[in-house]
Order: C-alpha cells, then sequence, then structure tokens
C-alpha cells in the first residue's frame, strides 16, 4: 500500500522537522513494515514548467517543430514532434540531467543538450508517459504533449512544486497488516503515528443527514451486512475531479476516473472503508442486501456475466442483483456518461463471506482486498462524513434526496481482563500501572485498574477480531514500549534430555561416514518422482502415493524409494564426470499402513526415512565399482556405531542386473539392496556410458549401539606372519564359502588368526573354468614364537582342507 | 716431535671444519691417520726417538691421533645432521593428494552446525514425517478455517486425501510447526528442542522461490519464560552461522500461531548496516519469523496457556545458506548439480 505523507498530515500534525527515517523505522518496529520511503520530487528533478513563445517548423524534418521556450529567465531552443503544441502553451520540460522513458517506454535514460536532425535542442517537451505521469495526464492520442495550462504557475517554477509532487511516498508491506484492518487507509497508519508519538489526531465529524426522503434499505441477512447507509442525491454530473483529488489518488497507486468514481476511491483511500456510487436512475425501487438464489446472473462492471450462488451476498434492486456486494459493481447501474443522480453505498460486509465470493469469481479488488480484513461498521460513519463533504464541495447544486442508515448488528467493543502479576511476568518487565495505562489509552483503548486487574476495552476499530485476548494486549504494550527496549534475558528452565539421542547421531554419522570417509557427495532430490524414471527404476506403481495437483504432470508420484531420483541425478551429472558417487538421506513414502500416534481421528501413510547412494563411473571396472559400493556398506556399521548387516540374495530388485546384486540383511529382517543397475534400465532412464551401482537402505531400521562395544584384546605376545597361498578355484566358487571353510566353526587350524582375501585372477596360464585365488593368512600362536617349519605345516593344513572341501588346487607355475 | 704433533692438529682442525663433504673428511682421515698418514708415519717413526722420551710421546701420539678420530666422527654427524635424503632438486611445489572428496549438502552443514549450538545449549533435536493432516498442518496452528495458505495454491494435497474433513486432508508439510504440536503432545514440559526440516509450497519458482526449502524450528516452552528470551535464541543462532555476535531486531509481525508475533531482522552482514543493494538499503535484513505460541496451538498440545508459555523461531535455512555465501539461485539446492555442490566441502 502506497501513503502519501501530506494526505497522512491532514488528519494528524506531525511537525515539518520530523525525521522520516525515524517516524518509518518506528512504524516499521512497532506497527507495519514500511519498505521505502520515497521522496516523490527526485522523480522529476530538473524539469521545470516551460512557456511556448514562438513555434517553428524544422529546416530539415517535416514532423518536428523549433519550439522557443521561455523556462525561466531564459528562452531554450526546443526540438519537439509534439502533434498539440501552440503558443503560449504550458509544457513539462526536461533539462539536461532529467531522467525520462522515451515514449514511456523502456530503460530511463538522462536527458542531455543534443542535435536533432542538425538543431541544437536544450533538453525536452514531454508527454506525460514520458515523465511517469500517464496515469495522472491520460493523453487522448499518440504524440500528444502534456498541457499544463492549467496550472497557473510562472514559467521557470520546477514541476515538482507546480504539480504538487512534492511530497513523500510511504510503501507499506500488505503482508506486515493483514491483521489490522484498521490500517488500510491514511486516516488508519496518521491514527497510529498519533498514538506512537503522542500527537493530536483530527477528528471526522459525522454528517448530519438535512433529509431522509422516503428512501429506503432492507438487509436480509445482518450476520453478512451489519450496516448498510445509501444517500441518494440529485444535481450531480460526470465531471473531472479537482487535481488535488486526482494528484492522491494517483500517488496512492490508482487511476483518476471522472469526480463522482473519484471521490468514492478517494474516500476509501483515506478512511479504509470502501464505498459504490450507482446510477440512480437505474435502480428501481429500494435496495435490499441478501443472498442470491442459486444460479442468479449478475454482469459485473468488467463486462463479465457470472452466475450466483447462495453464498454470494448481493445487492439488489427489485428487479434483481446490481452489484456483488463488497466486491464489484455491476455493469447496469454503474456511473455513466450522462448520470445525473446517484445512490451512495457506505456498507459494511463480513469480511470471510466477502473472501469466499472475491475467491469463486476470481475477481479481488481494493474493495473486497479491504473488507475481507475486517472492517468495523463504525468506520462507515467517517467513510459517510468525508463523502458528503467532498459531493457537497465538488456539486455546490448538489441536493440530498432520501437517507437510510440500517445499523442492524452493533458492533460490541472487545473487553478484556488482564493480571497486572501475568502481564509483568510475560514481558519480564515490571512497567508501572500508570505507563501500562498510558500506552493502552493513547492506542484508543479504555482501561480500568481494580488490584491486580485489569479490565480493556478495546477501540471499535480493533474490535473486529484482531484484539480478543490478553496476549494482544500484553502485544500492544511491548510494541508500544518498543520490542527494543526489552534486554534479553536468558532461559533457566531445567532439562536432562538431549543427552542420548542415538537415532539422530546414527543417521548424521552415516551421513558424515559417506561424505567424509567414503568420499561421496551429499544430494537433496525433490519428493516428487519423474514418470521417467519411475517407469525405468520402479517399473510398478502399486502404492506409490500421488500429489493431487503436482507441480508438473509427470511430476506426480512422490518417492516410494530415493533410487529414481538419484538416477535423474546421475543422468544430470553424467555431461560433466565420468566418475562419481552421490548418496541422499531423505523421507520416502507408502500408501499402507494408515495409523497416527497423535490423534485417533487422524491416519496417516507409511514413512520411512532412507538412504540411497549412486556410484557411477565410466572409468573403473564393474567389479571394482562393486567392490568399492560394498566396502562402503560392509564398514559403515563398525564406523557409526551400529548393529553389523549381512548381504545374502533372496530376491533381486526389479532394477538390478541378472547376477550383480545382493539383498541387506539386520539379523533376519531385509532392510535394503544393492546392485548393478541393469542395461535395459540404464537406457531407459537416459544413461550414456556410465556403469551405475546403487544401493538402498531403510534407516527407520537400522540400530544404533547404547555405546561404543569396540572390545579390547591383548597385544600378540608372540610375532604373527603374514602367509600368502594361490590355489585354483572353480570359476563359481564364492569367497564367503572359502572364507567359511578357513575361519568357520571347524577352523583349518587353531593358529589362522585371520584369512584376507587378497585378489582373483582368470585368463592365461589358468584354466577355462578355474580361476586363481590369493588368499593372505595371518598366522600365529599365543604360545611361543612359531618357527618356519611350523608356519608352513599350518599353511599346508588350511590348503589340505581347502583342497578337500572345496577341490581347490595349489597353482603350479 | 712434539711440535711436529701439534702442528699436525692444528693442520688437520682446520682441514676438518673445511670438510664440506663426506668424501672430503674421508680424505683428511686417510691424510692424517690412515696407513700413509702423517700422524701414523710418525708412530713409525717412535723407535728411533730417545727410549726416555718414548712413553710421553706415545701418549701424545695416542692423544692426537683419538682427538682427530672424535673430530671427525663430530663433523661426520654435523654433515649428516645438515644433509637432505633427496637430491637438492626435490620439487616441493607439486600438490598433494587429496584425501577422498566428497562432502555434505551445504544446508545439511548448516543444519548440523545449528544442532551442536543448540545441543550445547539443552536443546533436543526432534524429527517428525512430511505428510500431515490438515488438522495438524493448519486447524491446531488457529489457522482460520478460510486461510488462504489452505488453498490448493500453497500447499500440495495428496491425490485421493485431497477432500473430506481436516482429519481426513492429506498434504506435505506446509511447515513444521504442526511437527512442534505432535511433540508437545507426546513429551511432558518443560520443552527444549529443535526441528529441522523439509517443508514444501505450492508455488512458481524462481531465483528466489522454491517448491521444497528447509526450515529449522526451535521452541522452549516452561512457566517462567518472557519473550525475551527469545533474542538469546536468535543471537546464538546468528552466532554460530556468521561466526560473530550479529545485530538482531525484533519488531512487530503477525503469524496466526503465534501472540506476539515478530519479524526478525539482523544486521546486513554485506554492508555491515550502512545500507546496500542486497538489504535494499535499509540495513537490515529480514531473518525468520517468531513469538511466542499462541494460546490456542498450546491449547492444542495439552497445555494450560494460564500455566505455560514460551519462544519460538522459525528460520529458513536456504536464505541463511545463501547469505552465507553468497549463492543467488535458491534452486540450485535441489538441482543435485556436483559442479554446485562441490564447492562446499
Amino acid at each position: 500500500m502506497k501513503l502519501s505523507l501530506s494526505w497522512i498530515k491532514d488528519f494528524v500534525s506531525i511537525p515539518e522537522d520530523a525525521d522520516l527515517k525515524k517516524l518509518a523505522y518506528d512504524l516499521t518496529m512497532s506497527t507495519v513494515e514500511v519498505e521505502d520511503v520515497e521522496y516523490l520530487a527526485r522523480r522529476f528533478d530538473n524539469m521545470v514548467v516551460g512557456v511556448i513563445e514562438a513555434i517553428e517548423p524544422h529546416p530539415n524534418a517535416d514532423k518536428l517543430r523549433v519550439c522557443r521556450v521561455d523556462i525561466g529567465g531564459d528562452v531554450k531552443t526546443i526540438v519537439c514532434g509534439g502533434i498539440n503544441l501552440r503558443e503560449g502553451m504550458r509544457v513539462a520540460v526536461s533539462c539536461p540531467g532529467a531522467i525520462v522513458r522515451w515514449h514511456g517506454q523502456g530503460e530511463p535514460v538522462e536527458i542531455k543538450n543534443s542535435k536533432l536532425r542538425g538543431v541544437e535542442s536544450y533538453g525536452m517537451i514531454c508527454a506525460s508517459d514520458e515523465i511517469g505521469l500517464g496515469d495522472l495526464f491520460p493523453a487522448s492520442q499518440e504524440g500528444e504533449i502534456v498541457d499544463l495550462s492549467e496550472f497557473d504557475v510562472p514559467a521557470g517554477t520546477p514541476l515538482a512544486k507546480a504539480l504538487d509532487m512534492d511530497d513523500v511516498l510511504l510503501e507499506i508491506d500488505n503482508k506486515s497488516m493483514t491483521n489490522r484492518p484498521d490500517l488500510w487507509g491514511h486516516y488508519g497508519i496518521a491514527r497510529e503515528i498519533a498514538a506512537l508519538y503522542n500527537l493530536p489526531l483530527k477528528e471526522i465529524k459525522p454528517y448530519e443527514p438535512e433529509e431522509r426522503g422516503d428512501f429506503h434499505v432492507e438487509i436480509a441477512d445482518p450476520d453478512r451486512c451489519s450496516r448498510y447507509i445509501g444517500v441518494e442525491m440529485s444535481g450531480v454530473m460526470v465531471k473531472e475531479s479537482p487535481y488535488q483529488m486526482r494528484n492522491r489518488i494517483w500517488k496512492a497507486g490508482m487511476r483518476p476516473i471522472n469526480a463522482l468514481v473519484d471521490i468514492t476511491n478517494y474516500v476509501m483511500l483515506a478512511t479504509g472503508n470502501p464505498t459504490h456510487a450507482f446510477d440512480a436512475d437505474n435502480i428501481t425501487d429500494h435496495i435490499v442486501v441478501r443472498h442470491a438464489a442459486e444460479g442468479e446472473k449478475l454482469v459485473l462492471l468488467n463486462d463479465k456475466e457470472i452466475s450466483l450462488c447462495s453464498d454470494d451476498l448481493v445487492i439488489t434492486d427489485s428487479e434483481g442483483p446490481v452489484a456483488l456486494a463488497g466486491v464489484m459493481g455491476g455493469a447496469k447501474d454503474s456511473i455513466l456518461p450522462d448520470t445525473k443522480r446517484v445512490i451512495l453505498e457506505v456498507a459494511n460486509f463480513e469480511a470471510t463471506g466477502i473472501r469466499r465470493t472475491a475467491l469463486r469469481y476470481d475477481t479481488r479488488t481494493e474493495a473486497s482486498s479491504r473488507y475481507e480484513k475486517a472492517v468495523d461498521p463504525e468506520r462507515c460513519d467517517q467513510a459517510l462524513a468525508l463523502s458528503m463533504q467532498y459531493f457537497h464541495e465538488l456539486y455546490p447544486e448538489l441536493k440530498v434526496t432520501g437517507y437510510c442508515d440500517q445499523y442492524v448488528k452493533k458492533l460490541e467493543r472487545a473487553q478484556i481482563d488482564v493480571s497486572l502479576t501475568w502481564l509483568a511476568k510475560r514481558l519480564g518487565k515490571d512497567l508501572t500501572n500508570e505507563e501500562i495505562q498510558n500506552k493502552l489509552e493513547l492506542l484508543g483503548f479504555d482501561v480500568a485498574i481494580d488490584g491486580d486487574n485489569m479490565h480493556v476495552t478495546a477501540p471499535t476499530w480493533r474490535s473486529t477480531g484482531d484484539i480478543s485476548i490478553k496476549d494482544d494486549v500484553m502485544e500492544e504494550v511491548a510494541r508500544m514500549y518498543g520490542y527494543d527496549n526489552f534486554e534479553a534475558t536468558s532461559f533457566t528452565t531445567a532439562f536432562e534430555g538431549a543427552i542420548n539421542q542415538r537415532d539422530q547421531d546414527l543417521i548424521r554419522s552415516i551421513k558424515e561416514y559417506l561424505a567424509i570417509r567414503c568420499g561421496m557427495q551429499e544430494v537433496y532430490t525433490y519428493p516428487w518422482m519423474n514418470d521417467v524414471f519411475v517407469n525405468a527404476v520402479l517399473q510398478d506403481t502399486a502404492g506409490v502415493l500421488r500429489l493431487s495437483m503436482p507441480p508438473a504432470p509427470d511430476l506426480s508420484y512422490i518417492r516410494s524409494s530415493l533410487l529414481p531420483n538419484l538416477c535423474e541425478a546421475v543422468v544430470k551429472n553424467e555431461r560433466y564426470f565420468n566418475d562419481f558417487s552421490i548418496f541422499e538421506e531423505a523421507q520416502v513414502f507408502f500408501d499402507r499402513n494408515y495409523t497416527s500416534p497423535y490423534d485417533e481421528t487422524e491416519s496417516l501413510p507409511e514413512q520411512r526415512r532412507h538412504i540411497g547412494a549412486a556410484f557411477a563411473s565410466s572409468v573403473k571396472d564393474i567389479t571394482q565399482l562393486f567392490r568399492e559400493a560394498k566396502g562402503v556398506l560392509e564398514y559403515m556399521p563398525r564406523y557409526t556405531h551400529m548393529e553389523a548387516f549381512t548381504f545374502r540374495k533372496e530376491e533381486k530388485p526389479v532394477w538390478a542386473d541378472n547376477v550383480v546384486w545382493m539383498n541387506i540383511f539386520l539379523g533376519e529382517e531385509k532392510i535394503g539392496d544393492m546392485g548393478l543397475v541393469a542395461k535395459k534400465v540404464s537406457m531407459d532412464c537416459g544413461i550414456k556410458n556410465l556403469s551405475v551401482m546403487l544401493f538402498e537402505i531403510d534407516a527407520t531400521r537400522l540400530k544404533p549401539l547404547r555405546s561404543r562395544t569396540n572390545k579390547f584384546t591383548h597385544l600378540a605376545e608372540y610375532p604373527e606372519t603374514d602367509y600368502d597361498i594361490s590355489m585354483l578355484f572353480d570359476s563359481d566358487a564364492a569367497w564367503a564359502d572359502i572364507y567359511e571353510v578357513i575361519m568357520g566353526q571347524k577352523k583349518a587350524s587353531a593358529l589362522v588368526k585371520e584369512a584376507a582375501f587378497v585378489d582373483e585372477y582368470r585368463g592365461k596360464q589358468i584354466p577355462d573354468g578355474k580361476k586363481s585365488v590369493t588368499i593372505r593368512l595371518t598366522i600365529g600362536s599365543g604360545e611361543k614364537t612359531l618357527t618356519s617349519q611350523e608356519i608352513e605345516n599350518t599353511a599346508n593344513q588350511v590348503m589340505k582342507k581347502l583342497g578337500k572341501k572345496l577341490g581347490a588346487e595349489l597353482r603350479t607355475q | 716431535m712434539k711440535d711436529k704433533i701439534n702442528g699436525i692438529l692444528s693442520e688437520v682442525q682446520e682441514k676438518i671444519s673445511a670438510a664440506a663433504s663426506e668424501s672430503e673428511l674421508q680424505s683428511v682421515k686417510s691424510a692424517y691417520i690412515g696407513k700413509q698418514g702423517s700422524l701414523t708415519q710418525l708412530m713409525k717413526e717412535m723407535p728411533k726417538l730417545d727410549p726416555a722420551l718414548r712413553p710421553e710421546m706415545g701418549k701424545l701420539l695416542n692423544q692426537a691421533k683419538s682427538q682427530v678420530t672424535e673430530l671427525i666422527d663430530a663433523k661426520r654427524m654435523e654433515l649428516k645432521l645438515k644433509a637432505s635424503e633427496v637430491s637438492p632438486d626435490f620439487d616441493c611445489t607439486v600438490p598433494g593428494i587429496l584425501p577422498p572428496k566428497g562432502g555434505l549438502h551445504p544446508i545439511t552443514q548448516m543444519c548440523y552446525d545449528l544442532n551442536d549450538a543448540f545441543r550445547s545449549m539443552g536443546f533436543e533435536i526432534f524429527q517428525e514425517d512430511e505428510i500431515t493432516s490438515e488438522l495438524y498442518a493448519f486447524d491446531k496452528l488457529n489457522f482460520p478455517p478460510n486461510h488462504p495458505a489452505r488453498e490448493s495454491m500453497d500447499t500440495y494435497w495428496l491425490e485421493g486425501h485431497d477432500s473430506g474433513s481436516t482429519n481426513e486432508k492429506l498434504c506435505l508439510r506446509p511447515h513444521l510447526t504442526g511437527g512442534s504440536v505432535r511433540y508437545m503432545q507426546t513429551h511432558k514440559p518443560p520443552y527444549r528442542f529443535v526441528y529441522p526440516g523439509r517443508v514444501y509450497r505450492n508455488e512458481t519458482t524462481d531465483a528466489h522461490h522454491e517448491r521444497a526449502f528447509f526450515q529449522y524450528e526451535a521452541l522452549i516452552v516452561d512457566k517462567d519464560i518472557t519473550f525475551t528470551s527469545g533474542k538469546v535464541m536468535i543471537k546464538s543462532i546468528l552466532n554460530k552461522v556468521f561466526g560473530t555476535d550479529v545485530p538482531v531486531r525484533m519488531r512487530s509481525g503477525f503469524f496466526p500461531f503465534v501472540e506476539p508475533g515478530f519479524e526478525i531482522d539482523m544486521q546486513c552482514q554485506v554492508c555491515g548496516g550502512k545500507g546496500c543493494s542486497v538489504c535494499k538499503h535499509v540495513g537490515w535484513i529480514e531473518v525468520m519469523p517468531g513469538g511466542s505460541p499462541h494460546p490456542n496451538v498450546l491449547r492444542a498440545a495439552g497445555l494450560d496457556p494460564d500455566e505455560y508459555t514460551g519462544f519460538y523461531v522459525n528460520i529458513g535455512l536456504d536464505r541463511l545458506v545463501m547469505m552465507r555465501y553468497g549463492v543467488d539461485d535458491v534452486r540450485l539446492f535441489h538441482s543435485a548439480d556436483l559442479r554446485f555442490l562441490k564447492q562446499f566441502r
């Protein structure tokens, strides 16, 4: 909302030397956010009123004229293409240094002395839209220069002064005052400033009707329309409103139209109470405010025909609806060029109903956006008084022929009891009763203190829901005192919690393990998945939840797995990287097991926290990639202090290669999968050259250890020796089985402390159907230093057992 | 003879101290105490000496010999300590071999920084599910039935769960505060917890608007808390994020679930409060809303608002991270673009 400071000053006497920066700051700190303070005159720097003394043709251009212009003590030559130039005309001259927009379009440019087709020109004679005044002085056709002859000022007068632009505009963030309907107008802000600085506020004297006639208004639903004042007048006509009115309407960001419409807009901008004028000759009989009948038709002011429903409130005459109450007038009875008599409407409508109707027909207007904040009905008095003052001023011949004020539901002022002890506790500060009372009274509250109880009566303009509980009163005292004036106090509450939060710690240490220990990059993706990746990776959408209004038609599924989005991330990064690993930790959702531990009437779908990862490379072979991914998983439980998991092949994930995959188990419970993305899936995703290994685990099922469980083992007293053996196995022999033979329950030898996989090899010198596996045995005894013979014997024992159990043969070169 | 010995000794001392390498030292050694060395030669002349002088001279010679040996050993050690294991042309400007390259998302980093700060003040960390009912998204937070945020313009409703009564309508959570009510319902006061998480709004996106973004909520509830306690919380957060004491101001603001409500501004860290394009020339930047939980919200959580009150702040982590690093497009956070994410290791 834009406010003119000079308009505010109509209602409150702000000292001339007031620091406007401080005013804006104080308003921001205690009431509403002032986003900008604009010195309007600066827009018109280096612009003056000029008087054209002579006009001559341009020697080199038919459409241009060479004007001699008096700009105050100096007559300059200015080349101009205006079509309405005449001698003696007062014009707006932009001198060098002024900022204008050529033909009202494009970027602002600075005026400089220049030559136009060979003739020196000092500055420019402007059209209204070139100096940002297109709405205030609308041009009737292109090329028209703004004619300022109505302003009786000498040549050389600064344009800002001549046009009453020596003003300050305050721009207020509308969001910051949605809860303060009383502030939506110059009067409301003036009242707030008066309270903040204890300045006198001008009262608007109520209007006393001189004639009531037999004019009548009827209200069918007092809950939706608590008050309706109608004033029937004759002796009016459509004409231009006085400059000051147009000027202020323009400053507030609206467009002047004609005097009859301008009065209603001006009064709304001044008081915050919308008003409306009907052409009285088009209203048949009396005005009735009622609910619309289902399907009833109304053509609005913007020529849109709408079909009403019974929740809509309409203004009607005996022939049917004439306006959508509080939202927009109808086409039939709007102000027309030949309007002679009007009915002025000053009314109050209920907020939520107005909002519903405005949204229903997508017609939010200046009026509806004010009514939907809940305006108080007492404000009608001010709006009426101001309206009538301007009607009389603009139309001295005017006669009031009818008047009716239906105030069917009086507004009750809000009454609140506040304990002073409670208030002091909440404020964290001891204010005297006088201080509290004074602050509240400045805001228009009535205060009565009796012992510890303070009885507060809110003013009417704060009683439409804004002030309703004692916390609201506390806020009023605090903001008037100034939030900056409260020192920060630390809190003293004692707690036991927060020492052990193992679930939180586990997720964090897994993420830190993956990122910092394993060198993977964490990514975030959206909860919705692209259909392409859903089809490629998940393949089946049963049990996957969807959004009813997704960000895009192909993004409707929300994730039941992190893998589709991780594959999409792989595709996005393939252009720039050929070897990378990423992971994501996020929530996944399933259309099943609806329940809620918080409220028995609520039922929420199953939601889990997953950790997914992708290892993508076009430079590593698949074995290496697989072992990297598996290594990350194998070491994770030890590093992050949780129960270890195991790998088994039970059920192939749909996206995985036929051979390279494993299921991940915690005890007997399956908690995830890992594997290579199958070629077909990879192609469907649009992955070009990368091999991609994925894993996904359900972090909700992981079990953090209560504390570190590593056991201390005594340092070996006697040396242990590493001893490598290479043996030929059948090509499909599994390392897990080899390890079991060496280290399992029936150990090959008590002297073998550990067996480690070194590598495996197929190819040259190895017979078909076989592979060579190199195993590193750690051999030692707790009782003595072994001789080399004893070590060799132990290794032989192991090899013999591998031969017997798995058919392994010693590799002979 | 005596003079000869002394002459040789001073000669040797000079040569040893001048020796710059092991090989030079070797040649000094062989020149004096080697087989043909001058001291060795003198030793050979002993039999020719007067027998009465022999014991003294013999002693002198032996002393001189061991003195030379000592000097050479000392010099050898000195040379060793001065020398390098590699040749002098070793290039120390070659780059190092980096540890594994990986990193947490910059928002996760910010979140963990804040967790650490709050844990040190005894706050618990709370997490809740992202799908919620309208009951908890709006009703329990004192949102009037016709509040615009309830409409689909702002909230992502789930298909098949987008109509009916508010406990039946399900959506991706539009904010975290509903989850805070869940916490309060299931725990005994007093409370002191933080609640990080992602929230969703159905909005048109641009460089400053996202559909998914991160919030960080902090709440204390107890019997004797004034709203000024909130200032401590806010200052702690900003101090942790920016590493210095950042001036903050609280000004009047309105949100349905708090009373009183505040907008909390911090001094612009780009210009130090003087005014610049980042802060639109006001010197302050809006960072978070806050306030005391509205009595209706406390009631929804099963508390008596006459007994309990509290303070709450809700920080947009995306905005804070953008400010910390100068990121100019919020959409980068969910882009999974490694060129962007690699910058925050």
